[in-house]
């Protein structure tokens, strides 16, 4: 990406109303996201929900849904507890982001987008796991925030994306390739900027800018590594960007696979396709959460409630 | 403010009862003998297979039945039995698609590459432990269908092995029900069969010719020596029934019988884990397979 491209389009993402001016809870909740589960109050989450009162009112219809076995849910509380925390935060991001997100303006579906990011979100975490990574609630934010940058794409270049799309469906490619070729620059770098524009931690920056290649980095964090390892199985598993890719993945030959292997030798025994099986078993709780957090009618709810 | 959430499948609460631990560990002794896993949420399938087995045997837990696979005299025979449950239920065409989506849209144009550069474009395939035809008949279509297309120009044959001499009988006969059929399209059914009656069909001189029948036990060294130059290996739940030793060997002769830069498929929820590490675990979309490396890409890394 050159320096004039750069310099432009971080200025357009500052002057961004919509994602710039994110509603108030954003910023607090990310703060939240932060934190290990366990140490998030209850108390706070449901303050935070209760000052909007669009996403409380989706709380409630969601801790009612048959998806919880229809529970009489008629607090925030109840609902929030019903739902449990991790269902809780990824939906509140969600509906933020997607406040923000004009609806005309969306590229990718918003169900595959959030499939995505979700499946992500929730494959870095239990790698986190797996590896004993210390923050593996950092690693689920990495994963739910990695492509961000699609949605300020679909934003500021909207008929570009559009296209970038439309051709890497095509010919059943990479989109950030496409995004290269087409626009000069790809969501890596739009999320990089979206991400510290939000002030987000180094580390999330890089996982934002470096999921795609994290050679990028002189020495690859392993937040970036968990990440680029769970994009590249949640897009050979059906949780891609909502079209077919051609691809072959040879996990353990890739850069980040060694890069992580030299820090964290945990990794070198780990059983990969054991690994996809329980991804493959997690795979219908994820859609089904994902879409009765997102799905489609959801989405539109208009801002009262 | 319509929201709508009765499209999403209904999925067991996160609050659902726990499984007994002795199944965790049945299911951990799957895998280290037969190498088929059963993810947390596939346990209610091996729990009732397992159940199957504990009813025949008149044990009413978990933990007991744990031990008549572990510790008690039959141990062998118990655990047999309950591979042959584990892997009951006949077989049908097109029972994996995502591995022809793998063969067609990245491996078969990544060999076709590589191999045209040679003169000879011929390609080889191999179903070891083929049964009654069902993954042979399927390969068959799938390569008569790209002969014009991405296969223009080559020539391909299928060798289908089983060492059970009935179901190769069956297999060289190539008459299939309902059952065996029902992923096939009607064009399919139109185009490779012919109808005998019985509501049976049979599969034509244009299905079979591709494909030669022979037997092949797998532990035979000597036979599987001989079997070179192949391109693609598929042997689907088949070395389930192997104990490790004899797994490794098998893996080791396919591996010396692939082209470098050929691929070989296993069942579903096969794993090569801690069986052989020469190959290369390939991710495709919906399925994995394992790659012999070509020399510029083979040693280093995990495989
Ligand atoms: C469950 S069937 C698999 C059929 C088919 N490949 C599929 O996936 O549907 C297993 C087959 O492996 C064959 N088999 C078992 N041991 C074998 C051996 N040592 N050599 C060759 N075939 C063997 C059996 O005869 C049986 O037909
Ligand atoms: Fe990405
Ligand atoms: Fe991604």
């Amino acid at each position: 990406m050159n320096e004039k491209l750069q310099f432009q389009l971080r200025a357009q993402i500052s002057q961004m109303d919509s994602i710039s001016t994110a509603p108030a809870i954003l910023m607090p909740l990310l703060e939240m996201l932060r934190l290990p589960s366990d140490r998030i109050s209850l108390e706070k989450v449901v303050e935070l929900i209760s000052y909007d009162g669009a996403i409380a009112a989706q709380c409630l219809r969601l801790a009612n849904s048959p998806l919880f076995g229809r529970r009489q849910t008629e607090t925030v509380r109840a609902a929030v507890m019903a739902l449990g925390l991790e269902r809780v935060r990824s939906m509140l991001f969600g509906l933020c982001v997607n406040r923000v997100m004009p609806q005309d303006k969306w590229v990718i579906p918003p169900d595959a987008f959030w499939r995505h990011s979700l499946g992500c979100a929730l494959v870095t975490q239990r790698m986190a796991n797996k590896i004993e990574y210390p923050e593996p609630e950092k690693a689920y934010l990495a994963g739910l925030l990695h492509d961000l940058g699609f949605l300020v794409n679909s934003v500021l270049y909207t008929d570009g994306f559009r296209e970038c799309l439309r051709l890497a469906a095509e010919q059943h490619l990479a989109l950030h390739v496409v995004e290269e070729q087409v626009l000069g620059f790809s969501h890596c770098d739009a999320g990089q900027m979206l991400c510290e524009h939000w002030g987000l931690s180094k580390e999330l920056v890089d996982a934002a800018r470096c999921h795609h290649d994290v050679c990028l980095l002189p020495k690859a964090g392993p937040l970036a590594c968990l990440v680029h390892l769970s994009d590249l199985l949640c897009r050979v598993r059906y949780l891609g960007y909502g079209y077919e890719e051609f691809m072959g993945v040879d996990l353990g030959g890739d850069a980040a696979w060694q890069a992580l292997v030299r820090s964290y030798p945990a990794l070198e025994h780990m059983d990969l396709v054991r690994f996809t099986f329980d991804i493959d078993g997690a795979m219908d709780q994820i859609v089904a959460t994902v879409d009765a957090v997102f799905g489609a009618k959801t989405m539109t709810a208009p801002a009262s409630g | 403010m319509a929201i709508e959430i009765a499209k999403a499948k209904p999925v067991a609460p996160p609050d659902s009862t726990p499984v007994d631990p002795a199944y965790l560990k049945i299911r951990d002794l799957i895998y280290r003998i037969s190498g088929i896993y059963y993810s947390e949420e596939k346990h209610y399938l091996l729990k009732s297979r397992c159940e199957r087995r504990m009813a025949a045997l008149r044990v009413t837990s978990a933990p007991e039945y744990f031990e008549h696979l572990t510790i008690r005299g039959n141990r062998d025979a118990e655990l047999r039995l309950l591979l042959n449950e584990i892997t009951i239920g006949e077989t049908y065409m097109f029972r994996h698609p995502a591995q022809l989506e793998a063969l067609r849209n990245v491996i078969l144009p990544s060999i076709l590459q590589a191999k045209g550069l040679i003169s000879l474009k011929r390609l080889r395939f191999w179903c070891a432990g083929c049964s009654t035809g069902e993954e042979p008949h399927t390969l068959a279509m799938f390569l008569l269908e790209e002969k014009d297309k991405l296969l223009a120009g080559w020539s391909f044959e299928i060798l289908a092995t089983d060492l059970n001499d009935n179901s190769l009988e069956a297999a060289r006969a190539g008459i299939y029900g309902e059952y065996a059929l029902r992923n096939t399209s009607d064009a399919m059914r139109r185009k490779y069969f012919k109808d005998v009656g019985n509501q049976k069909l049979q599969g034509n001189d244009l299905l079979k010719a591709p494909i030669r029948f022979e037997r092949i036990n797998l532990s035979d060294d000597s036979k599987m020596l001989f079997q070179k130059g192949m391109d693609v290996i598929f042997c689907c739940n088949v070395l389930i029934y192997f104990d490790l030793a004899s797994k490794r060997r098998v893996v080791q002769h396919f591996y010396s019988n692939l082209l470098p830069g050929g691929y070989l498929f296993l069942g579903n929820a096969e794993s090569l884990f801690q069986v052989d590490d020469s190959f290369r675990l390939v991710h495709f979309a919906g399925v994995t397979a394992y790659l012999k490396p070509t020399a510029a890409l083979a040693g280093g890394g995990k495989k």
